[in-house]
């Protein structure tokens, strides 16, 4: 889970990479980069923080 | 009537001839200019040895044409050496400028120490004292050993500072058919490759000292559980890589500072003095460290609902602020590396934008805090302080007063949110408030350059290889906002990951946090072998009790 985390936050940078090749568009390259940071906090809050969120240590 | 006409006619037609010869004097060819002479320049006479014998109390007989140095004194004082003179002069105060604001700078970690142990317990407060003080000489000592050569060592020469261009060591792939600059490869313990050098030893100092500025950051996310050797390996790695690897992208010749010379992008990922460099690297790690060590026993209930941990001396988390607020005095004007030449007379500008948006965010926490709790919270309003600073930070050298009002209030607000969202939504400990003040406004600053930057600055002429002035969206380029978004995307998908991905590895080898024991005795003793306050008796409060 951690590991998939990562990668998905990772992707997210690599996503906002490739809009520089996808298109030349500024407004173009600009919807991609959005893209890709809503999909790099996915992965650090929607899969990372779940995870650390499952065995709390409150409830230890 | 008709003498009036007459008198009337006789003013125009004087007034059309003078046009005509103030024109013609206006059109007649200039005298070509005549070159001075190195005779006519020896026989300069400076002040005699009578007059100067007899003191100087009002300054006219010092610094005149005796003082410029001469290179061949059997050949006297030349027109070379006049050259040479203002040349030295103008890197000669662009030195010293950079030199004092990197002190400046210095002194931050002052302003920090004592934020942070004050938003602590007093139990915790030597370590945390002490995490603070020695990160400034973990940090120097991999960022010499490594992390500067890593940052610049393909800088090249910079227009300010002068210097001989010897940092030029940039390693990079081919993407897209663009070179991509990835890391330095000149410069390690300022020796090799040429790099001992003035102008390198400048910028050293300079550079230094805001690379301190992102280890401390994380210090304050981690206090109260983390252990002391963690937090020495865990910032040395960072000293020594992740900072320095963005920080080379963004300004040591790397592939974002290029995306507007490469792609058309604005003027690439533009960050004037490290919003995102700096301050979002820092909150971006502090939230990696964060979610590894986990939240203090005690900081929420068996049902996750957060419980307050006050520090203990709100006195010194204000004294701080203030640190902080002057330090950024060096912070954001220094960043032009010089006051003389190449655009450097913004300084007033960007320290002025700096003030207005600190005022900004402490109104803007304050409001927040006062209209929904109902009083106004002195940490809050010491954090919207530094928020407003932490979001001018990028924008400070691009946008106009008005705007940095804007953003200093945006901040002010936006650090209240990210404070609520961190602690309840996502239940991360954070005692300091670091990854809301640093990284959410560090990011919010790197976005308001794309929208804010209007265009009026002019740093010689271009930023980062491209012509004219850095532009945002609402004054009609959206490159410059997708550069920008470009930017965050890496801060917040490459950045966190690669910084996450070493503290685990951290945590493997020699575990970042300290026993459950050690935690709730205060990791003063057990951790530093000394209490802070030994003549004081620490109380615990119901706030303090364990909810394990």
């Amino acid at each position: 889970m951690i590991a998939l985390g990562a990668l998905v936050t990772f992707l997210g940078f690599l996503i906002s990479i490739f809009s520089l090749s996808l298109t030349t568009s500024p407004y173009g390259r600009l919807a991609i980069a959005i893209v890709g940071i809503l999909v790099s906090l996915f992965g650090i809050i929607g899969i990372l923080n779940r995870y650390y969120l499952k065995n709390p240590i409150w409830r230890r | 009537m008709k003498q009036s006409v007459i008198l009337l006619t006789l003013l125009l037609c004087s007034s059309f001839t003078a046009l005509p010869q103030g024109a013609a004097s206006a059109n007649a060819a200039a005298p070509a200019p005549t070159a001075i002479t190195d005779t006519e320049v020896k026989n300069i006479a400076g002040p005699s040895a009578d007059a100067r014998a007899k003191g100087d109390p009002d300054g006219s007989l010092t610094g005149t044409v005796s003082d410029v140095s001469v290179a061949d004194a059997k050949k006297g004082l030349t027109v070379s050496d006049i050259a040479n003179q203002v040349g030295q002069n103008k890197i000669a105060v662009n030195f010293v400028w950079t030199l004092v604001t990197g002190f400046l700078v210095m002194f931050m970690q002052a302003g920090f120490a004592i934020v942070e142990t004050g938003l602590c317990r007093a139990k915790n407060a030597n370590h945390t004292m002490m995490m603070n003080f020695m990160v400034y000489g973990v940090g120097m000592l991999a960022y010499w050993l490594i992390g500067f050569a890593v940052q610049f060592g393909g800088y090249g020469a910079n227009a300010s500072l002068g210097g001989t261009g010897v940092l030029n060591k940039e390693f990079g792939i081919t993407l897209f058919g663009k070179s991509f600059g990835l890391f330095g490869q000149g410069g390690f313990f300022l020796m090799q490759n040429h790099s001992y050098d003035v102008m390198v030893m400048v910028l050293f100092l300079f550079q230094m000292v805001f690379m301190d500025t992102a280890l401390t950051i994380v210090t304050g996310s981690a206090a109260e559980r983390w252990k002391y050797s963690a937090f020495i390996v865990s910032s040395f790695v960072m000293g020594a890589f992740t900072y320095p690897l963005f920080g080379n992208w963004a300004w040591g010749g790397g592939w974002l500072m290029n995306l507007g010379a490469n792609f058309g992008l604005g003027h690439g990922y533009s960050d004037f003095a490290g919003s995102g460099v700096v301050h979002a690297v820092g909150g971006i790690t502090a939230l990696a460290v964060a979610f590894i060590v986990g939240p203090r026993i005690g900081k929420y209930t068996r049902s996750g609902r957060p419980v307050a941990m006050p520090g203990h001396d709100l006195l010194v988390v204000l004294t701080g602020c203030f640190i902080l607020a002057f330090g950024w005095f060096g912070f954001n004007p220094g960043s032009t590396l010089g006051a003389s030449g190449n655009g450097s007379l913004r300084i007033g500008s960007i320290a002025v934008n700096t003030m207005l948006a600190g005022m900004a965010g402490s109104f803007g926490a304050l409001l927040y805090m006062w209209l929904r709790y109902g009083k106004p919270d002195a940490s809050m309003t010491g954090n919207g302080l530094l928020a407003g600073l932490v979001a001018i930070t990028a924008p400070s050298g691009f946008v106009n007063p008005v705007a940095a009002v804007i953003i200093g209030l945006v901040a002010g607000v936006l650090v209240c949110f990210s404070v609520e969202f961190v602690e309840r939504v996502m239940k991360v400990d954070d005692p300091v408030g670091a990854i809301s003040v640093h990284g959410t406004n560090g990011i919010w600053g790197v976005i308001s350059v794309g929208l804010f930057a209007d265009g009026k600055s002019n740093y010689g002429g271009s930023w980062n290889g491209v012509n004219g002035s850095v532009t945002g969206l609402f004054y009609g380029d959206p490159g410059q906002l997708a550069a920008q978004l470009i930017g965050v995307a890496t801060l917040i998908g490459f950045v966190f990951t690669f910084s996450f991905v070493l503290n685990l590895a951290v945590d493997a080898v020699m575990g970042q946090r300290v026993s459950a024991k050690t935690e709730l005795e205060g990791l003063d003793l057990p951790e530093m072998g000394a209490l802070c306050y030994p003549e004081f008796e620490i109380r615990s409060g119901s706030s303090m009790e364990p909810a394990v």
